[in-house]
């Protein structure tokens, strides 16, 4: 027998609490203990498949130049994310030169950050990613997934 | 693993000229890749194990290599698509 449930029945025999509040602690104490004691399940309850189907496949990247010039490039995930474990085995010279490079084409990524357990998450983030940018000069360019 | 990317669609579109539609087959490339790969696997595992030896901190190449081909055969759906008022480019990897 449990402690609390030791408690509440001296409770009812000290005549402190009546029989019917006695129960309804008791089965407060089952319904609680009967929670806590549920076992650990899997995080998805029934069939993954609709979860699975829902995730973002592709990458899309559209560009409308005001010239005329439209670009329209579709990049299934599972490239970014074979691309993105690549660049950690990178040699350090060939990544020390391509880091140089980008920083000389204004884009300051450091892809020796890029950890192989960041990359999951990286790749879950960007379900809910978009973005938009509409030049001045009339050019557009969008970035989503789907 | 997902299957390697089987066939390349490319179309040129023009105006007032022929339009230019290649079905390219990857997948006759594969052994010639899997030739290729087996030589180049040997070569990295060479260069792995001395530069192991020697007690460098970059050894990886063998994985590089696996994992670029890899990376290869998961451009499969890839679609690339450009156009402007002279040419209309579309290629798919199938």
């Amino acid at each position: 027998m449990s402690e609390d449930r030791s408690r509440i029945l001296d409770l009812l025999a000290g005549g402190k609490i009546t029989a019917e509040e006695a129960e309804r602690l008791l089965d407060a104490l089952d319904t609680h203990a009967g929670a806590a004691a549920e076992p650990a399940g899997p995080a998805i309850k029934g069939d993954p498949e609709p979860l699975i189907a829902a995730l973002p496949k592709y990458l899309y990247v559209k560009v409308l130049a005001a010239n005329g010039d439209n670009v329209d490039v579709k990049i299934p995930i599972v490239l970014v994310r074979s691309g993105l474990k690549l660049t950690s085995l990178i040699p350090p010279l060939a990544m020390d030169k391509i880091n140089d490079t980008m920083s000389e084409h204004g884009m300051s990524v450091d892809f020796n950050n890029f950890k192989p357990e960041d990359i999951d998450e990286l790749i879950g983030g960007l379900r809910d990613m978009e973005v938009n940018v509409d030049a001045k000069n009339g050019d557009t360019v969008r970035v989503y997934c789907a | 693993m997902n299957v390697p990317p089987l066939v390349l669609d490319l179309r040129v579109v023009r105006p007032e000229r022929r339009p230019v539609h290649l079905w390219l087959p990857l997948f006759l490339l594969w052994p010639l890749a899997l030739v290729l790969g087996v030589l180049a696997l040997l070569l990295t595992m060479v260069a792995d194990g001395v530069l192991f030896v020697l007690g460098r901190r970059y050894h990886h190449y063998t994985i590089l290599l696996v994992r670029s081909f890899a990376t290869l055969g998961e451009t499969r759906g890839m679609v690339i698509r450009f156009s402007n008022e002279k040419t209309a480019v579309d290629m798919t990897v199938q």
